[in-house]
């Protein structure tokens, strides 16, 4: 490999790898919603995902092809435990309890002190590689698409549409909406077990609120009417502030007006193309 | 004969070329936060790297090259603070870096920096460990656990035997000032009541500070930042506290801010300090004074401490004879300076190696002073 295209590499790593581990973030919000959930526990699960597969590398030194696929067996419990309770819930309230757990789990973060409280865990090898986020990406937007064009995917969109209607055409709701869920928790906990193996650092305050509003606003401004267009929204969110280095102190301004606009004029999103399905 | 032209003109060229690069600037980076709710920090930080910019500038380094400084945002995120430094290495090719702002974000970005062999200079990086990241990583910050003994001592020399310590236990900074704290409460032989701890957004601290009034300590020692500092004096106030409890506070009480939200209520804090505006020295007032020419404002601890650290590091890349990362490192380890913060070198762990420049500071009327 040339010098210049190895220092190239090397500059934007972090850049292209944190556009892959938000691109699954968005995916993590993209199936919830797809379900017409609004669940913001992405957060929460990628915190778990994340300091599951930190403290068996720090702890434990397991190799990481077993430390990734280990990382989503937490936010799957927590999934599942939390699941049945709150998928009662809708629109706001659901928003609500689950922001509400992501801080619980903060709590437990800073109180622990075998967590690393408040100073995190540091000194975490950087192990997650390129072809893994962008591999297990591909592989997130190909299984979502095939499941979206199916039987499963049409009943997925009815239930968004229309949950009483959905139920009287024998959708099994509750098994959909969980279903969702822990979807969303497995991709979740792979993008935080990625993210903590390229960046050496995780600390309690990464997997607050702040981030799981991040996450929903990827797909804000994606829209959700493919799996694509939530990634793609990602890497618009994430690429801007680099972009906009150059207006220095201004950056977050511009950032902050860009996003308005896309949603005062895009109310669907950039990408609103529907996907195409087989006449049934 | 065409051979030996061609040669000539070759070494014209390398000589030219040479020369050129010779009165190239040296790119010296730096990463801090300049946006969004911590930028108070960073733009103090970068006033008080320009100010020392300009003074080196006006001779420069290596017999005349100019130190190009770029500074880089990190928005306090971790993320950007990583891609800031890898755009400066790998883009601005800078030998050193200075920055960033927060331990947290050093804890993500000095494993960068270590790995390409460039150093980085934390100016206002207090936490545990820091320097532990690898042998490129330095700072000039005084660690707490150098400051807080030496609060301590002056505490002890007003007869402080008990103390009680309160911390906010959510944030890495005051979690690490309270770890150290206490390490030093103890190793001083002090006599520790009480340990009560809150969250930085908390506004009630009543239950916390009754039970801590029950068991009449000499002292109480917070580890917080400003705003919860100035809430927990405040409550004490209104609580009966009187001046016979000597309030200490941790770093994080050490800024004008405290004595505007509490007023009258943090009179008789101690907090210990590596810099004071008041400090009597020359170097210290010709600094505030060639601070408040250039910024028309009082310059803080921030910018006192990055100030010094860009000539420090100006003062190595001198010492190195070139700009190479690798002879700057070796340079910095045999720093012997003498800045605003008093006489300054490493210790072999990269730390800063003396307290001299500690003062400690009293709150008297609203304003710090140097406590009697």
């Amino acid at each position: 490999m040339p010098v210049w295209l190895d220092n190239f590499l090397w500059t934007y790593q972090n850049l292209v790898h944190a556009l892959g581990i938000n691109g699954l973030l968005a995916l993590s919000m993209y199936v919830v919603l797809a379900v017409g959930q609004l669940s913001l526990g992405q957060a929460a699960f990628m915190g778990l995902g994340a300091y599951s597969s930190a403290l068996l590398t720090l702890k434990l030194d397991l190799p990481f092809a077993l430390v990734l696929p280990v990382s989503c067996v937490a936010p799957v419990l927590f999934a599942l435990a939390i699941g049945t309770p709150t998928l009662r819930l809708s629109g706001v309230y659901l928003a609500i309890a689950t922001i509400g757990l992501g801080e619980v789990l903060r709590a437990v973060y800073l109180n622990v002190d075998w967590l690393g409280g408040a100073l995190g865990l540091s000194g975490i090898p950087l192990r997650a590689e390129f072809w893994m986020i962008y591999g297990l990406l591909g592989a997130a937007i190909l299984v979502l698409w095939l499941v979206g064009r199916s039987g499963i995917g049409r009943a997925m969109e009815a239930v968004r549409e229309d949950a009483t209607a959905a139920q009287v055409m024998g959708i099994n709701l509750a098994r959909t909406r969980l279903g969702a869920l822990l979807a969303s928790a497995v991709l979740a906990g792979l993008a935080g077990a990625l993210g903590a193996h390229s960046s050496s650092f995780i600390g309690p305050n990464e997997y607050g609120f702040e981030p799981a509003v991040t996450i929903l606003s990827f797909a804000l401004l994606g829209g959700i009417a493919t799996p694509l267009a939530p990634v793609l929204g990602a890497f618009i969110l994430t690429l801007l502030p680099e972009l906009l280095r150059g207006f220095s102190d201004l950056r977050l301004v511009f950032n902050g007006v860009i996003i308005v606009l896309a949603v005062l004029f895009l109310p669907e999103g950039l990408f609103p193309l529907r996907m195409r399905r087989r006449a049934a | 004969m065409m051979r030996r032209c061609f040669v000539a003109f070759a070494a014209v060229l390398a000589f030219a070329a040479g020369s050129a690069w010779a009165q190239d600037a040296v790119p010296v980076g730096a990463i801090e936060i300049l946006s969004g709710p911590n930028a108070a920090y960073g733009t103090a930080i970068r006033a008080g790297l320009d100010l020392a910019l300009d003074e080196i500038n006006a001779t420069g380094v290596l017999g005349g090259r100019k130190i190009a400084l770029t500074v880089e945002d990190s928005a306090g995120n971790k993320d950007q603070a990583i891609n800031a430094a890898r755009k400066l290495i790998g883009r601005d090719r800078v030998i050193a870096i200075i920055g960033p702002t927060l331990s947290n974000e050093m804890f993500a970005v000095g494993p960068v920096t270590n790995e390409r062999k460039v150093p980085i200079v934390g100016t206002s990086t207090t936490a545990r460990g820091i320097t532990d990241i690898g042998p490129y990583v330095f700072r000039t910050s005084l660690p707490e656990s150098d400051v807080i003994p030496v609060t301590l001592k002056k505490a002890m020399s007003r007869g402080v035997k008990t103390i009680a310590l309160l911390y906010a236990n959510d944030d890495a900074f005051s979690k690490s000032g309270f770890d150290v704290m206490k390490a030093a409460a103890e190793k001083a032989g002090l006599n520790i009541v009480a340990i009560e701890s809150f969250g930085s957004k908390d506004t009630d601290f009543s239950a916390q500070l009754t039970k801590i009034k029950a068991l009449r300590p000499d002292a109480v020692g917070i580890s917080a930042l400003v705003e919860p500092t100035s809430g927990v004096l405040l409550q004490a106030h209104q609580l009966g506290f009187g001046r016979e409890t000597l309030f200490i506070g941790g770093n994080g009480a050490n800024s004008p801010k405290l004595g505007e939200i509490a007023g009258a209520a943090a009179d008789g804090l101690i907090v210990g300090s590596p810099w004071f505006i008041g400090k009597p020295d020359p170097a210290n007032q010709t600094f505030v004074a060639d601070f408040r020419k250039k910024y028309n404002k009082d310059p803080d601890q921030f910018a006192a401490q990055s100030y010094d650290a860009l000539r420090i590091v100006a003062a190595a890349i001198d010492r190195a004879g070139a700009a190479d990362p690798g002879k700057l490192r070796d340079a910095l380890t045999q720093t012997k300076f003498s800045g605003v913060m008093g006489p300054f070198a490493f210790t072999a762990g990269r730390d800063p190696a003396s307290t001299e420049g500690v003062v400690v500071l009293e709150m008297q009327g609203g304003k710090f002073a140097i406590a009697p």
